[in-house]
């Protein structure tokens, strides 16, 4: 529907810049293209400082109930979406094919007034046209679509408009010698009509292109259910109270020793954001973000197992009181080598055209700029007088 | 790694564009040869010493010197002395170039206020050898910003007080329209362009209506005005100068920008 009042506005635009000199000439005024020009200046500045896409409340909260309800009754929270942007651009893109129209023309009457000059500002002036094309292009037909979920090693995904699907191989964050992030790497295989493809290797920078949609890192988390290692605190129970605490580093799932006592910890689960489930009196993952870190640690004494315990790193305090000791979750190292890895779906078919256009624009530009003297100056340039009444 | 040794150049080169400053206040007060001639070899030697920091950093961290706002500054004020020096031996233009060295060190202290750490290890996102052609290309369309940005006050200043002994309206008009001819096809190519084909790569998009993607656009939008204005309705004087300023104004608030606003650029 959008895309067709578009459509409408264009046509009706250019048809009555053919027939209608008057309209033809406001359109294809200095005056216009500097009045649209500064207009979708002001408007994107007035993205740039007010959040786009951001919930009512955060305009209502920042802003207060009056102005923060202007800016979105007024679609200056999605400003770059609004129609009166978008108009105001359509203008200006008839605008241009307007102007370059009547300067081809003048040019076809009188071919000697060809400069390279006069040249390369068609170029870039068409060429805006291009770009401008090539963004309506994407953004009729395009999309850019985050996948839903994270997935893990094994985890199979459907690649929408591709006809593909991806399987995760591994997927993990790397790191330097030194213990900074270097990359995240998705390996995954394309499987297409049910048979594997061919492997890829994703990374930020490296995306995946098949059948014109393009995969993207978008996102990776550490393990949601396993860790490293665990840095816990021990206070063990005494008739005269506690000691400790006796700090222990317990590799995920194995046995350590708690140090000047008889007993083993050992770490078996980890959930990065645990919640407990009533009815089935279970604890699960409410989702795959370290929200709230706990690992259920097993005491054992002289390999006699003791009994279990979640331990939370939120809530130092929380202890079952079955266990002849009380742990502290001090801290843990994520397991990066089992991550969770979230992509990014895209076609953008306007692409090319509006590398195309930028190619064009950019050569233009040289052409106008670089390989031309300066006009003289009218007036000597000692006053700030318009000379006025000149079209593009 | 936390500082290296190019602090070291970086204080130097510093120092002689603060020493330069100095100079060309004098200059422009006693409009002394000797002193003209002192601006240009501090600037030159702070140059040098600008030169060699950047350098060293470059191969301390295996990467430009264009991934933090400190890195960034410092190339900036090296690109704005570099296009001043061009413009030297120009007649008429002894007062204009000798503010290569004020504009330089305003550039510098905020450079200085930016954590200078060396980062041998790039975000993932940076990984990329459009880091060179993006970044480079605009900061050499925003020290010609800058150029144009210094003879549009010029001219400013000149329209109150008269444009007496230093170089002529016409001059200072000349080359603020031929500095922003050359930063803005830069410009063009550097930041919009090239960052486009690189979003592409990293994001899937070529524009996100990323704060500093918009706000380039903008920068974009008041030169094309200017340039448009001047060119076919032959605009120059205050009003163009007024431009020129804005203009400059906004590709400040766009490189300070991303330490304001959230956003895909906010590398620090």
């Amino acid at each position: 529907m959008h895309a067709l009042v578009w459509w409408g506005i264009v046509l009706v635009g250019i048809v009555l810049a053919m027939f209608d000199p008057r309209f033809r000439r406001w359109l294809a005024s200095m005056q216009t293209a500097i009045t649209l020009l500064a207009i979708v200046a002001a408007l994107s500045m007035a993205g740039v400082l007010i959040g786009q896409n951001l919930p009512y409340e955060a305009y209502v909260g920042k802003h207060g109930p009056g102005l923060g309800g202007f800016i979105v009754r007024s679609g200056l929270s999605d400003v770059f979406g609004a129609w009166y942007f978008l108009l105001i651009v359509t203008l200006l893109g008839v605008s241009i094919i307007t102007c370059s129209f009547v300067r081809i023309l003048r040019l076809v009457r009188t071919p000697s007034g060809l400069r390279i000059g006069k040249l390369g500002s068609l170029l870039t002036h068409l060429s805006i046209v291009v770009v401008l094309a090539g963004g309506l292009v994407t953004a009729l037909t395009g999309f850019r679509v985050p996948a839903e979920r994270f997935l893990s090693a094994g985890d199979e995904i459907v690649v929408p408009e591709g006809g593909y699907s991806l399987r995760v191989d591994a997927a993990r964050t790397e790191f330097n010698d030194r213990g900074m992030l270097s990359e995240y790497v998705s390996e995954v295989t394309v499987i297409e009509d049910g048979r594997d493809l061919f492997p890829k290797r994703i990374e930020v920078n490296h995306p995946l292109v098949h059948n014109g949609v393009g995969v993207y890192q978008f996102e990776m988390l550490p393990s949601a259910t396993s860790i490293d290692e665990a840095r816990l605190g021990v206070f063990v129970s005494t008739p005269h109270g506690e000691r400790g605490p006796f700090e222990v580093v317990a590799p995920f799932g194995e046995e350590v020793e708690v140090p000047n006592t008889a007993y083993t910890v050992k770490v078996l689960e980890f959930l990065a954001h645990f919640t407990y489930d009533i009815e089935s009196r279970t604890a699960r993952l409410a989702s795959e973000w370290h929200d709230n870190p706990a690992v259920l640690v097993q005491l054992s004494e002289d390999g006699e197992v003791l009994g279990e315990q979640w331990v939370f790193a939120a809530f130092p305090a929380h202890d079952d009181g079955g266990l002849p000791c009380r742990f502290v979750l001090l801290d843990y190292r994520p397991d990066y080598d089992r991550a969770l890895t979230r992509f990014e779906f895209a076609q953008q078919p306007g692409t090319p055209l509006l590398f195309a256009g930028f190619v064009a624009m950019s050569l233009g530009l040289c052409l106008t700029f670089w390989t031309r003297r300066p006009a003289a100056p009218a007036d000597g340039g000692r006053t700030g007088g318009r000379a006025g009444g000149s079209k593009t | 790694m936390p500082s290296g040794p190019d602090m070291l150049y970086f204080w130097i080169a510093f120092g002689c564009y603060l020493a330069a400053t100095v100079a060309a206040s004098l200059f422009a007060g006693l409009r002394k040869p000797a002193l003209r001639k002192a601006v240009f070899w501090l600037s030159v030697v702070g140059l040098a010493a600008n030169t060699i920091a950047l350098v060293v950093r470059t191969v301390l961290s295996g990467h430009p010197p264009v991934t933090n706002l400190f890195e960034y500054m410092s190339l900036f004020a090296w690109a704005v002395v570099l296009g001043f020096l061009f413009l030297w031996k120009r007649p008429g233009l002894e007062l204009l170039t000798v503010f290569a060295a004020p504009v330089a060190f305003c550039i510098m202290v905020v450079a200085s206020l930016f954590p200078a750490s060396i980062e041998q290890q790039l975000i993932p996102a940076l990984q990329s050898y459009w880091l060179w052609i993006h970044v480079s290309l605009a900061v050499l369309a925003e020290a010609a910003f800058a150029v144009a940005f210094v003879a549009s006050i010029m001219y400013l200043i000149g329209a109150r007080r008269g444009f007496g002994g230093g170089a002529s309206a016409d001059q200072l008009d000349r080359v603020t329209y031929r500095a922003i001819g050359i930063g803005f096809p830069l410009f063009t190519i550097g930041a919009l362009f090239a960052g486009a084909v690189w979003a592409q790569k990293a994001w899937g998009t070529p524009w996100s209506w990323d704060p500093k993607e918009t706000s380039s656009l903008i920068v974009w939008l008041v030169y094309a005005i200017y340039l448009h204005a001047r060119l076919a309705r032959g605009w120059r004087g205050v009003g163009a100068a007024w431009l020129s300023v804005a203009g400059f104004a906004l590709t400040i608030f766009t490189i300070l920008g991303s330490v304001f606003f959230a956003g895909l650029h906010a590398y620090g």
